[in-house]
């Protein structure tokens, strides 16, 4: 339990991106295409909220192993 | 505590998941996590007790931040088009993941106690939301 808590990523990065790859190639997307249509405002606006998540996930994670560290 | 008194309050877990199950899935579109929260903590006869446990209001809106990130993403770099539906519809199922905390416990008789407690599945549920965000916009070329 705490050793999956410990490591911010649960699942291997290969198996999420077998399932990001085969999600976009079975219906048929362009990769390419797609990337072409973020104006690099949005790219930046994405970034944000993407850092912005990923911190508020480990703070989430942390939080409660922390406090049961200083309760000892 | 007596058996009994465990037995009602199982009893009360079942009818709610049901419920809340129905709703939850007739309502939620674009974020089928349904999640729930019956955590018992129980302090009886007791004395200076530091109780400290998950907040799953803050890990619901979490869950429901990234998942509507990725829709979001999805919609505009592939457009508002079946195929976007059809995309999203994909890794809904994946994301599709159905919990609950049902932690009890007890502080029966007790002096001085701290207690924390971790709802590991909620914690492990949001990592592995962000992980498909974070893959979905790499591909992109977006990090």
């Amino acid at each position: 339990m705490s050793d999956s808590l410990k490591n911010s990523k649960v699942l291997s990065d290969k198996v999420i991106d077998l399932l990001v790859s085969n999600t976009f190639q079975k219906n048929g997307v362009n990769i390419d295409k797609a990337k072409k249509k973020l104006t690099d405002e949005q790219k930046q606006a994405f970034k944000e909220l993407v850092e912005d998540l990923t911190k508020q996930v480990n703070s989430f994670v942390k939080q409660p192993s922390s406090k049961q560290e200083n309760s000892k | 505590m007596s058996e009994k008194k465990w037995r009602a309050l199982d009893h009360c877990d079942n009818n709610s998941n049901r419920n809340d199950a129905d709703v939850l899935q007739a309502a939620d579109q674009s974020a089928a996590t349904e999640q729930e929260s019956f955590e018992w903590i129980i302090v009886r006869d007791s004395e200076d007790v530091e109780v400290q446990t998950t907040d799953t209001q803050a890990a619901v809106s979490l869950q429901l931040g990234i998942q509507v990130a990725i829709a979001v993403v999805i919609s505009i770099t592939i457009g508002d088009t079946d195929q976007s539906k059809a995309v999203v519809q994909d890794l809904k199922q994946f994301m599709r993941t159905k919990q609950q905390n049902t932690q009890k416990t007890v502080i029966e008789g007790s002096k001085h106690v701290k207690v924390a407690t971790t709802d590991t599945d909620v914690a492990v549920n949001i990592q592995a939301l962000l992980q498909i965000l974070l893959a979905i916009v790499a591909k992109l070329d977006i990090l």
